[in-house]
């Protein structure tokens, strides 16, 4: 007895689940299987089905085997067959009846497999561009990745940092400063048409003189600042720039940056919730987060912008930078982030002067008050 | 080789025993004890680059260990990470499998272990990720499971439904389509549950009682955050 290497599975009722291996020989009429012998059984067994009996179509995970089914004796049986060799001599030997469907088949298959191998080419190709663009710091991917990410997002990951803030602050909860912050801040906001952003921002009683944006919209600004400010155009100047950090969403770009790889394949690749996580941890980071050159002089300009279509004397936002950096003692932090030059006051004047000349329209509370209830000194900063 | 489970159930072991000359592939750190007959050698299986690519694209780890009985016979203990059954499956040369990357425990050498890339959509839904195991050849094959191993069996044409992450082993002859469980994608997404494999048979699907990534969410609830 010769006992070969089954090439073959063969399904019917009274074989198990698995499928009975068996080898199966393609002959001028039709199709022989011989079972292997098992344990149980006396010897092989044969059965033999002729092609006019046959229904063959192609099956299995990837569509490559051969199956061909039939009515036996003892009810349906189905062959799958995934030999090379095997399959060519059956295409061989069988009628065109069963043949051409088959080649139908494996012309589909073959479809599929060149579908596939273009995805992943595009996809390859696709992830090394967005490496070697990040590598070499194309910012035009990072924005195509940043506009991928819904405002909901930005909002939850710059939320949990701002909670995490605000837990170790001493918050100031009501009183002047915060409803002169409240009314500039809606000036502003006003302004912008189709505005995503539910802008949410927090007086910090601290003497940091410094302001700070998180993406999603959440802004602080310490009481430090304010005291410091002369009117309340300086103040206004200073949240036009903030607000603008988050409106351009220098934040999620600053992260897609850093996170490079990583965040673009998953923002690419649709697995947000991967990234999510990323941005959960890197939450606290988004404290110190620095932003580039040319991230602060758009802030800077379309802050300007801003000042100027909510009516607001966009001077104080220059005068106010201007006098901060002169006198800086080393504790103005918000300097620290937005060192002033000379180079960046010229860009302010100039965006100034190119702007149409328009009234001011003042506030309706007095910042000498708000600045008498922070407890400044009157009459200039201390 | 012969093969014997030890302590059925959530923490069993297995027993090999290899006649002198036989060897067999295990997932590095599976051995839990053995013969002082026994070498234990680490293989790249599939080359550098095949073990490269698993290292990278399935997680798997970079060698496979192969226990050789060089110097006499001798016996082999074998233990998976996890919690869960150990299933002993012999391939006859025609039948293969498909197993998901955490499934393999040990295998004959006559079994072959191949890294096969997936089509986009299974890859980024059924989470197997790209690249899962094919199992093929002549042996024993051992496959463990997070949880106890049920198994389902298809006749030709019949269909079942089975959540992905509790997926182990599925023979070749089975097709399946990715079907999404919830309705809406975002929901989907978001929730990184809610995909489901169809599974048409012939053919066997091993599944597994307990998900890792539930599991895994279940117990981080537990551990204490620190900043
Ligand atoms: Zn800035």
């Amino acid at each position: 007895m010769i006992i070969s290497t089954p090439n073959a599975l063969c399904f019917g009722d009274e074989f198990p689940a698995s499928g009975a291996p068996c080898l199966a020989h393609v002959e001028g009429h039709g199709l022989t299987m011989t079972f292997l012998p098992d344990a149980d059984a006396c010897g092989r067994r044969s059965e033999s089905v002729p092609f006019s009996e046959l229904t063959v179509s192609a099956g299995g995970l990837d569509h490559d085997q051969l199956v061909a089914t039939w009515a036996g004796a003892t009810g349906q049986r189905t062959l799958y067959l995934k030999n090379p060799d095997l399959i060519r001599a059956f295409r061989q030997a069988a009628p065109d009846r069963l043949t051409i469907p088959l080649e139908r088949a494996a012309e589909q298959v073959r479809q599929v497999r060149q579908r596939r191998r273009i995805v992943w080419m595009l996809v390859g190709g696709t992830l090394l561009a967005s490496v070697l663009g990040l590598w070499f710091g194309s910012d035009l991917l990072v924005e195509l990745a940043v506009d991928r990410i819904p405002v909901e997002w930005e909002q939850k990951l710059g939320e949990s940092a701002y909670h995490d803030f605000l837990a170790r602050q001493e918050v100031m909860k009501e009183g002047p400063a915060v409803a002169a912050v409240t009314e500039m801040t809606h000036r502003m906001t006003d302004t912008i048409a189709g505005n995503p952003y539910t802008f949410d921002i927090t007086v910090v009683k601290s003497d940091v003189v410094n302001a700070f944006a998180l993406p999603g919209g959440y802004i602080v600004v310490f009481t430090g600042l304010m005291k410091k400010a002369e009117n309340s155009e300086e103040v206004a100047g200073v949240l036009a720039h903030e607000l603008n950090h988050v409106l351009q969403r220098h934040g999620l770009e600053r992260i897609v940056k850093q996170l490079g790889f990583v965040a673009v394949v998953s923002i690419v690749l649709g697995n947000q919730q991967g990234l999510g996580g990323v941005m959960k941890q890197l939450g606290i980071e988004l404290m110190t987060l620095k932003f580039g050159r040319a991230q602060e002089t758009e802030a800077d300009l379309t802050g300007l912008q801003l000042l100027h279509r909510a009516k607001i004397d966009p001077n104080g936002m220059i005068t106010f930078f201007q006098r901060l950096a002169e006198k800086d003692d080393g504790r103005v932090e918000w300097f620290s982030t937005h060192p002033m030059s000379s180079a960046r006051a010229e860009r302010l004047n100039a965006e100034l002067t190119d702007l149409p000349k328009q009234t001011s329209e003042p506030f309706t509370f007095d910042w000498t008050n708000v600045r008498a209830s922070l407890g400044a000194q009157a009459g200039g900063s201390p | 080789m012969k093969s014997e489970i030890l302590y059925p159930g959530a923490f069993p072991m297995v027993r090999v025993e290899l006649a002198e000359g036989e060897h067999i592939k295990a997932e590095s750190g599976a051995m839990v004890a053995c013969s002082p007959t026994i070498d234990i050698e680490s293989k790249m299986e599939g080359g550098f680059l095949g073990a490269l690519s698993r290292k990278f694209l399935t997680g798997e780890k970079f060698f496979f260990q192969t226990l050789r009985a060089s110097r006499g016979a001798g016996e082999v203990l074998l233990a998976p990470t996890v919690p869960g059954e150990i299933v002993v499956l012999d391939l006859d040369g025609v039948s293969e499998y498909m197993v998901q990357k955490d499934g393999f425990l040990a295998g004959a050498d006559g079994v072959a272990i191949d890294s096969q890339m997936q089509s986009m959509s299974r890859g980024l839904l059924s989470g197997e990720g790209f690249f899962i195991l094919k199992m093929s050849g002549k042996g024993m094959l051992l496959l463990n499971s997070f949880g106890a191993v049920h198994k389902i069996e298809l006749k030709p044409g019949q269909e079942y439904i089975v959540d992905n992450s509790h997926l182990v082993a599925w023979s070749t002859t089975t097709t399946y389509n990715i079907e999404k469980a919830t309705s809406g994608w975002v929901a989907s997404f978001t929730s990184g549950e809610g995909f489901v494999c169809r599974f048409r048979g012939p053919g066997l699907v091993f599944i597994q009682s307990r998900n890792p990534g539930g599991f895994g969410a279940w117990v981080r609830q537990f551990i204490p955050v620190t900043e």
